[in-house]
């Protein structure tokens, strides 16, 4: 018996030893009545899907942040030499550039903080991404010029107009083996703030091909994880009652592999480091039970850009310097990039299309409504 | 500190406080049996001088001075004797560097106790004036503190050399509490603190019995792992322990209290050589479940299982081989790849919970926990080698010879052998030496039969592609897997027979060879439908518990 199967089996039966009259409910939640093979999954890396490769930015990348604050003091007017004498004073410890950058918004003529507002900063016409591939899905089913085609599926006209319009940001830049510099730092931030992320993928046998029902959840505690950072296998989470995270699709295994099309609605509650909800419209989805008991999915849609935006701008200027790179000039890509859901009388697309790519790890999952006391100290 | 050892304490306070310690009987005490003290023929073993554990010392300052003392200190390695580190405690001495680390705790553990924070509630009196000495003072308290942990009343000119010291230190620091610091410091330093003396008397047959005080230490250091309490103390003071019905009325009454689980967790610990997870590591990579916190778990997981089957429920000893009854933390379910409801906020310590493997599960028995498959397993595989010796020399009390110099374990240890792919393979190839082939042939299929076990102790199926072949005999008795094997185990009349000599063994401090007695012991242990309690209290009310040879003349002369 290998061990995947052991550990379905050892869910199965052992829940009901260790619950006794709540295993009815137990099987109710993660094994539907008709089926017979059910797996549960906790989230162990998310990241958006990036696809970066050499030449895809015309003229290279965006500036490093240094130089770029150089470029943005000249577009609020400062001559070179005020420039350089600035920049000579920060070799010296001094903070002119960085209190100019803080407060590079004008209103009325006034400097302010610009992150909130971000309009309020001269847009600094970052550049975006040319390239040919990436990941997601042909979400409006049309196969535009800005359409990608995705590297593995070899799908055309996919939307991903996330990772154009980030995708020479610096931090943003990467692949699924490469982890992207900011989401590899986000996840460290999110695994230890964030209640895990459930998944379950239920049919009649999910070794063969047929219908399945993918459940997405979120736990009521965090990842448990190993001494190097990984996600632990086989932990025990309790699924989070609040319907706000929870998705239920009808999906199709085909050699592996889960599509779900038209899924609708992708809502999970997630962390303000990020965005405090993943709100994706008009989702699909492609999950692939792998060998080793793991999962991986890709999941794309329609997400609101200003969520995104105040999600990189809420920490301000010392994250911007840090981490992110220049954040009005993020907003500007954003709004440029965005491709869904035109205001009827602006015209300006509320949403962008994107694709987030995740792995999990084999869990235990249990309603939370299933308590049983501890044993005592 | 386990919430038993604190619960003791704060209701029943601290032995300072002169408090009578709890000795209520609680719902989950054993019931003992009332065998009568064992009384045959028993040839006495030699007087032996402990060194205190590193566990003892602890709950030696927790039960005296409270649970909030920090002790400040490391321990010395303790040495195994016989299998067991309380019998290596009566072959050792202190070292410079571990005199060094003692006197650091000893004043640390004083400085606590005379602190502001502290005073009003350890010391009993106070000073005439906190500036200047006070012998009347300091007499009371050492001569509180004092019985305790000298686990006898204090000799007049002891007292005085203690009072003397907080005197001088007093007047030289103008500090009164100073001086009661460094006299306190002086006692927690003493060879007799630190070294469990017996003091004997002669008896008319050429033997020699423990004074009663000596007894009471016996007692309370075999039941539960620290001194005797202020009643046990009193029975000695007033000649009770003289009788066996004294001693068995003080048996009864230790037993009955919750602390009887301190002495049978240190015990297994002892006897299972959990000492050895101190230096233990596996691989990250190929065993990246394993951690810190999961090897304290798993020490855990079997020390709960064994006192919930033996303690709580009186449960048979053989069935800890077979029992499907444990504790989990998530921790350990993520090993053992079950599900663990626990319902603690995040950043809370693990909680433990009550579980039960199903009975086709694979698992059963502490044989399969953690505690004894990732404990004797080099850091980058299983070694069915150092299971199948652990088994035999730890639960049957069998002594496996010691592999010849100048063996090759290169194949044993290479378990990416394209040819060897699993260990049976490869131990067939490294035993068709013929040097090597005695002591495998009686090992290896024990430790053949958990090879379902990782390295780290979770469970598998295949090595390197193929079926694990987990079938064998113990002694005759034939198994195909963990389970069986454990029912072996079980069966074996060397497993019983092994817990009552390593626990007299334990009890004592030395290796009793003393034939009589342990027979008759395994003979009530038997009767008794292989209870623990019953055997602890057949031990401790026997005569040969309390009797010692006569010195040897050497030993008298040195003395």
């Amino acid at each position: 018996m290998a061990v995947g199967q052991i550990s379905k089996s050892l869910f199965q039966r052992q829940f009901l030893t260790v619950l006794g009259g709540a295993a009815v409910a137990a099987a109710t939640f993660s094994v539907p009545a008709q089926a017979a093979d059910s797996r549960n999954f906790v989230v162990g890396w998310f990241t958006h899907a990036t696809d970066s490769k050499d030449g895809d930015c015309p003229g290279g990348v965006n500036p490093d942040i240094t130089i770029q604050y150089m470029k943005n003091l000249a577009l609020l007017g400062y001559t070179p030499a005020q420039i350089e004498a600035m920049a000579k004073k920060e070799l010296d410890g001094g903070d002119e550039i960085a209190e100019a950058m803080r407060l590079r918004g004008r209103v009325d003529g006034k400097p302010i903080e610009p992150f909130t507002y971000p309009e309020t900063a001269i847009d600094p016409k970052l550049v975006s991404g040319i390239g040919k591939t990436g990941y997601g899905f042909d979400l409006d089913g049309k196969d535009g010029p800005n359409g990608y085609e995705d590297p593995l599926t070899h799908q055309k006209g996919v939307d991903n107009e996330m990772f154009r319009a980030l995708g020479c940001m610096r931090t943003f830049r990467g692949s699924l083996q490469g982890r992207p510099t900011y989401w590899a730092w986000a996840w460290g931030q999110l695994l230890d703030s964030q209640p895990a992320w459930l998944v379950n993928v239920t049919g009649e046998d999910l070794t063969k091909d047929g219908e399945v029902t993918v459940t997405f959840d979120r736990a009521l505690t965090h990842l448990r994880v190993n001494a190097d950072g990984n996600p632990r296998e086989d932990s025990t989470y309790r699924a989070d009652p609040d319907p706000r995270s929870h998705n239920v699709y009808k999906g199709v295994l085909k050699n592996g592999e889960i599509t779900i099309k038209d899924a609708g609605q992708f809502r999970m509650l997630q962390n303000p480091l990020v965005a405090p909800e993943l709100n994706l419209s008009r989702a699909q989805l492609r999950l692939t039970l792998k060998k080793d008991g793991t999962l991986s999915a890709f999941v794309g849609g329609y997400q609101p850009w200003r969520d995104v935006y105040l999600s990189f701008a809420g920490p301000g200027p010392a994250y911007e310097a840090c981490v992110t790179g220049d954040i009005p000039g993020i907003y500007y890509l954003l709004k440029r990039h965005a491709d869904g859901d035109p205001d009827p009388k602006t015209g300006q697309n509320a949403t962008i299309s994107t694709t987030y790519y995740m792995e999990a790890v084999r869990a235990f999952v249990v309603p939370a409504a299933l308590q049983i006391k501890p044993a005592g100290n | 500190m386990s919430l038993s050892r604190t619960l003791s304490v704060f209701l029943g306070c601290t032995a300072l406080m002169a408090c009578a310690p709890a000795a209520k009987q609680t719902a989950t005490a054993p019931a003992v049996a009332k065998a009568p003290a064992q009384t045959a023929a028993f040839t006495p073993g030699e007087m032996v001088m402990r060194r205190l554990s590193g566990e003892q010392y602890q709950n030696i300052v927790a039960d005296v001075f409270g649970p909030s003392i920090e002790l400040g200190g490391r321990f010395e390695p303790d040495l195994r004797v016989g299998g067991l580190l309380a019998v290596g405690a009566g072959t050792v001495s202190i070292t410079a560097v571990g005199m060094e680390q003692f006197d650091a705790m000893a004043r640390n553990i004083a400085t606590q106790v005379v602190s502001d924070k502290n005073r009003a509630l350890m010391i009993p009196c106070k000073p005439a004036d906190v500036k200047a000495a006070d012998d009347a003072c300091v007499g009371i308290f050492m001569t509180r503190v004092g019985e305790l942990l000298y686990r006898r009343p204090l000799t007049e000119a002891e007292l005085k050399s203690y009072i003397g010291v907080a005197h001088l230190a007093a007047d030289a620091t103008k500090d009164f509490y100073a001086g009661l610091s460094t006299s306190l410091a002086a006692m927690l330093s003493s060879p007799k603190f630190l070294f469990r003396q017996e003091l004997v008397t002669a008896n008319t047959d050429g033997t020699y019995s423990l004074d009663a005080y000596s007894k009471a230490s016996q007692l309370s250091f075999f039941l539960w792992n620290s001194i005797p309490d202020l009643p046990l103390l009193a029975a000695a003071r007033k000649g009770e322990l003289g009788t066996r019905a004294g001693v068995a009325k003080q048996v009864d009454r230790m037993m009955a209290s919750p602390r009887l689980e301190h002495g049978v967790r240190a015990f297994f610990t002892d006897n299972f050589g959990f000492d050895e997870f101190n230096g233990l590591t596996k691989d990250a990579v190929l065993f990246p479940k394993f951690s810190a916190q999961a090897a304290n778990d798993a020490q855990e997981q079997t020390l709960r299982t064994i006192v919930d089957l033996l303690l709580k429920n009186r449960g048979d000893y053989r069935d800890i081989f077979t029992t499907k009854k444990t504790f989990l933390t998530q921790e350990l379910g993520a090993i053992y790849q079950v599900p663990v409801v626990d319902e603690s906020p995040n950043g809370a310590p693990d909680a433990w919970l009550p579980f039960e493997f199903a009975k086709d599960d694979p698992r059963g028995g502490i044989l399969t926990q953690m505690s004894f498959t990732s404990l004797h397993s080099p850091p980058g595989r299983g070694s069915p080698t150092l299971r199948g010796k652990a088994l035999r020399e730890v639960l049957l009390c069998q002594k496996v010879p010691a592999p010849p110099a100048a063996v090759k374990f290169d194949i044993v240890q290479d378990t990416n052998n394209p040819v060897y792919k699993t260990a049976r393979d490869r131990l067939n190839a490294h035993a068709s030496n013929p040097v090597c082939a005695g002591c495998h042939k009686i090992i290896d299929p024990l430790g053949l039969a958990l090879e379902n076990f990782d390295g780290a102790g979770a469970f598998r199926t295949t090595e390197q592609g193929v079926k694990i072949d987990t079938s064998g005999a113990l002694d005759g008795v034939k198994f195909t897997g963990a389970a069986e094997l454990g029912k072996a185990v079980h069966d074996n009349p060397a497993t019983t027979a092994c817990l009552v000599n390593r626990l007299t063994s334990y009890a004592v401090g030395r290796e009793v060879k003393d034939t009589a007695w342990l027979e008759a012991l395994k003979t009530s242990f038997a009767a008794t439908g292989y209870r623990l309690p019953d055997l602890m209290h057949a031990i401790a009310t026997s005569d040969a518990f309390f009797t010692v040879a006569a010195p040897k003349t050497q030993t008298a002369s040195a003395q």
